[in-house]
């Protein structure tokens, strides 16, 4: 089997793109290389494409009853002089007393007593809401959010510039698969996501700073810098 | 491995099968989803998911909890997927073999006059892409299949197959191709 270092540059560069392990700087080429390069674009298109079909395929669902199937499976074979035993000597008659009603109300008590002491401590390590912080001084700056989405009906960005709400932020198609979007912001740290045709939430794969969302995803990170601050 | 997943492994351990249980409910889908995606839709992979899960409770006394309990399900489900696909039939087709299988598989549900025109197209692709993974050598398959369905990094995909990340990474490499070679005929429909 041919190994990767047999891939062509251009395949490798493709192929760690898809894969998201380029560099921000790497990244940043690769993008300008995709400007000047149409079969590089066309390939990187064609994956991003796959990939995303992919994602969208239905997951097989779990028969009903799979669990219980394999729990029957797991069961210790026993003898059947052995369940007969255990058939003839069963209790049959509920047995009750002062002492062991006693002991079940302890029990209630106790179980009463954890669970308000686990609502209690829920409460406590549960998050405070958020402040709004005072927005960054200093003048908008023009950001372009642009991503390739081939197979897409509508693109839109979500993040914190509009209060994770996509609706407010739809992408323009401006070439075959290619999208995009010019937004005013303050210089400050903005995460985001694009959601593709209204339900998949992906991170932007150009994004030079991704952070975890909490959720098991990954929120594309943008740093805007007022102008003053990118000359120096 | 997450705090109350290293408890539920302990007591399964242990012979729990009440905390076996909940860790098969946990993990059911991906497993079904890896044993669809190799074996294809029906019995079969239902019949291996639960094998999976079966030899799993058998070999949990050998388990070292070090490692993710997801990871060790993984890798027992691939080897009973390798070992059913043996099984069928030997495996000729070389892995830069393209080759389809047959279409013995569930037919699409049929389309509505209501069915809005992207919704076929949607199912189409659905039903064409599943074919195509099907048809991939079963070697690029599980790597395709743990990389791109299961969304694992290539670190982990090594841990479960027990392969060099490079080799792993030319395999999705090899797949991803072998698939946009596939589906090329949908150009429009994409």
């Amino acid at each position: 089997m041919k190994e990767e270092h047999d891939m062509t540059d251009s395949e490798q560069l493709v192929q760690r793109f898809v894969d998201q392990e380029l560099s921000a700087e790497e990244r940043l080429q690769f993008v300008a290389r995709l400007g000047r390069d149409e079969a590089l674009r066309q390939r990187a298109m064609d994956l991003e494409r796959l990939v995303l079909d992919v994602r969208r395929l239905p997951r097989p669902e779990v028969p009903a009853g799979f669990t219980a199937r394999v729990l029957e499976r797991t069961e210790p074979r026993r003898s059947m002089w052995r369940r007969l035993a255990e058939t003839l000597w069963a209790p049959r008659a509920l047995e009750w007393n002062l002492a062991s009603a006693a002991a079940a109300a302890c029990l209630v008590v106790f179980a009463f007593g954890a669970a308000i002491a686990g609502a209690l401590s829920w409460q406590r390590s549960a998050p405070q809401p958020g402040t709004v912080s005072a927005s960054a001084a200093g003048a908008p700056v023009l950001v372009r959010l642009v991503v390739l989405q081939p197979g897409a009906r509508t693109v839109q960005a979500a993040g914190d510039f509009n209060g994770w709400n996509p609706h407010r932020t739809p992408l323009e198609q401006v070439s075959n698969g290619a999208w995009m979007v010019t937004i005013p912001l303050e210089p400050g740290r903005y995460e985001y996501m694009f959601v593709v045709d209204g339900q998949q939430w992906i991170a932007d794969p150009f994004a030079l700073e991704q952070s975890e969302d909490g959720f098991g995803s990954r929120n594309a990170v943008l740093e805007v810098r007022a102008p003053s601050e990118s000359r120096s | 491995m997450p705090g109350d997943e290293a408890a539920l492994v302990q007591a399964a351990r242990r012979g729990d099968r009440e905390a076996f249980g909940t860790l098969v409910s946990r993990h059911a889908r991906s497993i079904v989803s890896v044993t669809t995606r190799m074996l294809g839709p029906g019995a079969d992979a239902e019949d291996v998911a639960q094998d999976t899960f079966v030899a799993a409770f058998r070999a949990l006394p050998g388990f070292r909890l070090d490692s993710k309990f997801s990871t060790w399900l993984y890798r027992i489900a691939i080897n009973k997927c390798t070992d059913s696909l043996r099984a069928r039939r030997p495996e000729v087709q070389s892995l830069d073999d393209d080759g389809r299988d047959d279409d013995s598989r569930a037919p699409i549900e049929p389309a509505t006059e209501e069915t809005p025109d992207w919704e076929l197209e949607r199912v189409e692709l659905a039903w064409e892409l599943d074919k195509a993974i099907e048809a991939l050598p079963r070697l690029y398959r599980e790597s395709f299949v743990l990389r791109h369905i299961e969304d694992l990094g290539y670190d982990e995909m090594s841990a479960i197959l027990g392969v060099h990340r490079d080799t792993l990474k030319m395999r999705v490499y090899k797949a991803r191709m072998l698939l946009c070679r596939s589906l090329a005929h949908l150009g429009g429909v994409r």
